[in-house]
């Protein structure tokens, strides 16, 4: 037997035990990450693994199994334990079967171009990112690259056996141009022509030697114009969040809306796994549904949550082939595009304050979307339709809803982001937002 | 398994690293969802394999496996040493490991009562007896409690490290941990929420010590309460009285973080960010004289316990600020060196296949001499402050919000009606310079603390006593 073919084995030996559904997952990768910090190498480093994830269900009793590759026995003693798991396991409240394939999947997504990981290409795509930084004046740069090779085999008891390769390249670049004047900026690709470290670089230093000696900022309400990584974090919020579990769960502003405006009619938001050639493009699901091209937000309206088989049948919905399974989520986010061009954008703004970065963004209530989030990096002021000077230390605390509703414009050209803080990536223009409430520290 | 580490360490070095360190993990728990009552999945996790560290020319490599045979361990080692060896190439100052109290020894800490005694349907009828106690609580006080989440779980870690200069420690330690999360609603006064941890590296006793049923009942009444009841609080100058559990968390986020070496040397600046203090900053004053914050892997049943970090180093506590003046830094063996020191044992990796990078443990304020009673009691116009739901801190640690969640205004000395989300934005040293008293009655809640890339959350307790804050600002700016 291949290791390709042990989901598959695993499947069999799962419903000749005694389980309705079951579903076998090897997740195979290498991955290379450099890290790097005050314009130095700070530590080079390899995972390779092999995993297997197994879910199974005896009909409304469900468990799930994460364990290394083993031998045939191994994992077959694991379904045993599953099994046993699953019995004592309490019902669930509802039983979807999973979805009976088979499907069929496009090739040209199921399997990434070929990516060069040798350790010299990474390291040079590193000193290409401090070089470009440096070159725009920081003093300092720091950042994280990571080249991934990952290969998925998954079997279902739906009748499903497939394999998805994916390949990917992301470097995130932190310039400092003093302790207190920074810009950050990110690439992400699928492959080595869409991967652009040198330019993550020199937009991170642009942005930190632009935001040299800070003002301190003014707290109050101010027309905002919300930069990629800003507004990615955000979008990342509205697609996490239309979960139908984290829906269900209480979890989400967006509980009761669908059909509703919860955004301007400017924005937008697809989560779109079939997109050739990008970061998230993907063949299927974690139950094998193919993945397809959802229309979450539809010119402000919410057209939809999103779906494994499970939540599908609670909400009397179909599933949208966004398995996780036990918790639905978005792969590959795309905000439609505006008309105007960064500078028009710009000009457009009379009394504003444009945010390049944020982080931290935590919830005051999920439900009603109160929260707060730091701007970090460069920030600036705008009057008169100009940029003023960088400012600091103020803090965007506001309402999710209130912000996408309060979308005032969008620019043409956008960025594929994704860094620490923005986990799916998420194709996004730059953001003009009114009314946007920040506040700052009192002592 | 320690032959197959010793084998990695010895190919390290005949590949020319001048450093080697190995280090097997095993993660190996069960975990159940519950959500509204209803059990969403029980789940088995075993996360295990080894992970290789060398240093290169000073150079820094790290490859892990999860396959444990000899040859899988050899090619980690040589993909280590590859990429250390290729970025030794551009590398113009040299990394290095400093001192530090190497161990030999063997740490186990034994449950009482061993996760397997207790099965999974006994778990779960746990917690759904908690979550009909919560609801019924909160319909006691006049709301639902529409939507519930809690989540259990046990784990058992084993790790054995061993370095190319003499650490050889080997650790069993168990723990067990839930979280809930919770909304209260009420079709007039809208939705409140709370979300909390427990845990502690105990067996299945820590989670009868809980006694879930009756906190949950306690928790729920008190949110249902919050909803109906709390009235927006008055803005300005005043007192403050924080709870510990938010206490915990500001010695976590505006002492322990502050302190890391490995931020304040910009190697986290992309990711987790710096922080406001320099190398010289020892001595510096930040805050009262009553304020003294430590940080204690070597607490008993603590959820961040450790008595050896994932250097080898022998923990021990380290006092962070004291008498408020900035006292010590969390120091790894590699910042240990940059900075003259000796580590002092911060050293900790998530998992099998993450680097060791310096962390907190348990961070905490260290009590004083009051009572509750006696901080309100010298509190003329104020709020207390027993618990939040938001907050969050820049990437320097400077400026932070907290938004308090069971709330009550004080006047003359006395908790009068609850508030609801008093908002207290300010920096770091303004906070920790207007505590005037502190508590004695220390205690500790569980978290998790998210720090390195890839991303690594880890156990930790946050911790304190009461404290009062004299004459900030309620409301924000």
């Amino acid at each position: 037997m291949t290791e390709g073919q042990v989901p598959l084995q695993i499947v069999k030996f799962g419903l000749d035990r005694g389980a309705t559904d079951v579903v076998a997952k090897l997740i195979e990768y290498d991955t290379t990450m450099i890290r790097f910090s005050n314009n130095e190498i700070t530590v080079s480093k390899n995972y390779r693994e092999a995993v297997v994830d197994i879910f199974l269900m005896i009909e409304k009793q469900r468990a799930d199994l994460i364990i290394p590759l083993a031998s045939t026995r191994a994992l077959e003693s694991g379904v045993e334990r599953l099994i046993n798991m699953a019995k004592i396991t309490p019902p669930a409240d509802v039983y979807a079967p999973l979805p009976e394939g088979p499907f069929s999947y496009d090739p040209s997504i199921q399997a990434s171009p070929k990516i060069s990981t040798t350790p010299d290409r990474v390291v040079g795509y590193v000193e290409k990112a401090i070089e470009e930084a440096r070159e725009m004046r920081a003093k300092k740069v720091a950042g994280s690259l990571i080249a991934s090779k990952a290969r998925i085999d998954l079997a279902t008891s739906g009748n499903v056996s497939a394999f998805r390769e994916k390949a990917s390249l992301e470097i995130s670049v932190r310039a400092f141009a003093s302790d207190i004047a920074s810009g950050h900026f990110v690439s992400i690709a699928e492959n080595e022509d869409d991967f652009r470290p040198g330019e993550a670089g020199r937009m991170a230093g642009e942005i930190a030697n632009a935001s040299l000696s800070p003002a301190a900022g003014e707290a109050g309400r101010y027309t905002a114009l919300l930069g990629p990584l800003v507004f990615a974090d955000l979008v990342n919020q509205v697609g996490a969040l239309s979960s139908a579990f984290m829906v269900d769960a209480g979890r989400s502003f967006l509980i009761g809306k669908k059909g509703l405006g919860v955004a301007s009619d400017k924005f937008t938001l697809t989560d779109d796994p079939t997109f050739k050639g990008t970061y998230g493009a993907r063949a299927f699901d974690d139950e094998g549904v193919p993945a397809r091209r959802n229309v979450i937000v539809e010119k402000g309206v919410l057209r939809t949550y999103l779906h494994n088989s499970t939540t599908a049948k609670k909400f009397d919905e179909d599933t949208t082939g966004n398995a996780g399974l036990i918790n639905p989520h978005p792969w590959n986010l795309v905000v439609e595009p505006g008309d105007g061009t960064f500078e028009e954008l710009i000009a457009e703004i009379d009394d504003g304050v444009y945010v390049t970065n944020d982080w931290y963004l935590r919830y005051q209530n999920y439900q009603t979307g109160d929260f707060s989030t730091i701007p970090r990096d460069g920030m600036f002021r705008i009057k008169h339709g100009r940029i003023e000077n960088p400012i600091r230390e103020l803090r965007i605390s506001d309402n999710m809803l209130r912000i996408f509703k309060n979308i005032r414009d969008l620019s043409r050209g956008r960025y594929w982001i994704k860094w620490w803080e923005v986990g799916i990536p998420t194709l996004t223009p730059y953001s003009v937002v009114e009314d946007l409430n920040f506040t700052k520290s009192t002592m | 398994m320690e032959e197959l580490l010793e084998f990695c360490i010895n190919l390290a070095l005949d590949l020319g690293s001048e450093y080697a360190e190995a280090r097997f993990q095993s993660d190996t728990g069960e975990s159940m969802i519950l959500k509204n009552g209803v059990p969403e999945a029980s789940l088995f996790k075993e996360a295990k394999g080894i992970s290789l560290r060398v240093l290169y020319k000073g150079s820094m490599g790290f490859a892990s496996t999860n396959k444990t045979t000899k040859r899988d361990a050899a090619s980690a080692v040589k993909r280590a040493c590859k990429l250390a060896k290729a970025a030794s190439r551009v590398l113009k100052k040299e990394v290095s490991m400093g001192e530090g109290e190497l161990g030999s020894d063997k740490v186990v800490v034994k449950p009482r009562v061993k996760f397997d005694y207790v099965d999974l349907g006994s778990k779960i009828e746990l917690m759904k007896e908690a979550d009909e106690r919560a609801v019924e609580a909160a319909k006691e006080a006049g709301a639902e409690l529409p939507a519930r989440m809690f989540t259990m779980g046990t784990l058992t870690t084993e790790k054995a490290v061993l370095t190319s200069d003499g650490a050889d420690v080997t650790s069993v330690v168990p723990r067990a941990a839930f979280s809930a999360f919770l909304t209260a609603h009420d079709t007039q006064r809208g939705t409140v929420q709370r979300s909390f941890n427990l845990g502690e590296s105990a067996g299945w006793e820590a989670v009868e010590r809980w006694n879930l049923p009756e906190l949950m009942c306690e928790e729920s009444y008190s949110l249902a309460k919050t909803l109906k009841e709390a009235v927006s609080p008055s803005k300005g100058a005043m007192d403050i009285v924080l709870g510990p559990e938010v206490v915990g968390l500001v010695s976590h986020e505006s002492s322990g973080h502050p302190g890391e070496a490995d931020r304040i040397l910009g190697r986290e600046a992309a990711q987790a960010g710096e922080t406001y203090l320099k190398m010289d900053s020892l001595g510096m004053r930040v805050g009262s004289d009553v304020l003294n914050v430590a940080d204690d892997p070597t607490i008993d049943h603590s959820f961040g316990f450790y008595m050896y970090d994932d250097e080898g180093v022998k923990a021990r506590k380290r006092i962070l600020i004291k008498e408020g003046r900035i006292n010590e830094f969390l120091q790894n063996r590699e910042s240990a060196s940059v900075f003259g020191v000796q580590s002092n044992g911060s050293s900790r990796a998530s998992a099998y296949n993450r680097e060791p990078i310096v962390r907190m443990a348990n961070t905490f304020l260290e009590p004083g001499n009051f009572s509750k009673e006696e901080l309100i009691e010298g509190v003329k116009d104020g709020v207390y402050i027993k618990n939040f739901m938001e907050w969050n801190i820049d990437d320097r640690r400077f400026n932070q919000r907290y938004v308090g969640l069971e709330a009550y205004r004080i006047e003359n000395g006395e908790l009068k009606e609850r508030v609801r989300n008093p908002v207290l934005e300010m920096t770091t040293v303004g906070l920790w310079s207007a505590i005037d008293a502190v508590g004695k009655d220390l205690e500790f809640q569980a978290a998790y603390c998210g720090k390195s890339d890839p991303m690594q959350a880890l156990p930790v307790w946050t911790g304190g006593p009461h404290a009062r804050l004299r004459g900030v600002r309620l409301g924000g700016a």
